[in-house]
């Protein structure tokens, strides 16, 4: 059974108190940062990768769906 | 395939989710991010700024009500296309307003319809395992 490695946000969004990151397509770096999601859109049209966005600055303890 | 639980920023402690990339797309326009498998949600949601990404004009779409744990949500059907580590499907995608900007939830009524997924919390892991369609 193939595995997936972990994605580890603790990780990935550490420094970012606000705004949107750009999330390699391998799930590991964070290869952009946008005050907005706007910004954060913009930016990513410079790189040639698949680009996921994920918004930092969120509390997800105690999260109910 | 094992799915490992993300560790999510919290405070005062980080949280274990069960989320998966995922990449949405409606004609041209596509927005990859991340959702939260949540067997306990009927329906799949995403935010009206996620909607916005992806150029739906869910203003224009019938409203309808639904029931969440603590209140009644507002939300527009829309049919877009969903790719989740390389297995693509149709989605009716529900534009849930006064969600926070991130919020994507996949439910029961699709993705779990065309998967099986199997949650080991105790191993911190789940597994999804996508029906073969001939």
């Amino acid at each position: 059974m193939k595995k997936q490695a972990k994605i580890d946000f603790v990780k990935l969004l550490k420094g970012h108190k606000d705004g949107w990151v750009g999330i390699s397509s391998d799930h590991t770096r964070v290869l952009l940062w946008g005050k907005t999601l706007s910004e954060a859109r913009k930016k990513a049209k410079a790189i040639k990768e698949k680009v996921y966005f994920f918004p930092a600055g969120y509390s997800y303890s105690n999260f109910i769906g | 395939m094992i799915v490992k639980y993300a560790p999510l920023p919290g405070f005062p402690n980080s949280a274990l989710m069960p989320m998966v990339p995922v990449i949405f797309k409606n004609k041209k326009s596509e927005f990859p991010t991340y959702a939260l498998v949540d067997s306990g949600a009927s329906i799949s949601v995403i935010s009206t700024v996620i909607a916005d990404e992806l150029d739906i004009d869910w203003m224009k779409i019938p409203v309808k009500t639904g029931l969440a744990v603590a209140s009644t949500v507002r939300y527009h059907p829309a049919k877009v296309t969903a790719e989740i580590y390389g297995h693509k499907f149709n989605l009716l995608i529900n534009i849930a307003e006064g969600l926070s900007a991130h919020q994507c939830i996949l439910g029961q009524r699709d993705l779990f319809q065309r998967a099986k997924i199997t949650f080991e919390a105790y191993k911190k892991q789940f597994e999804i395992v996508f029906r073969e369609y001939n």
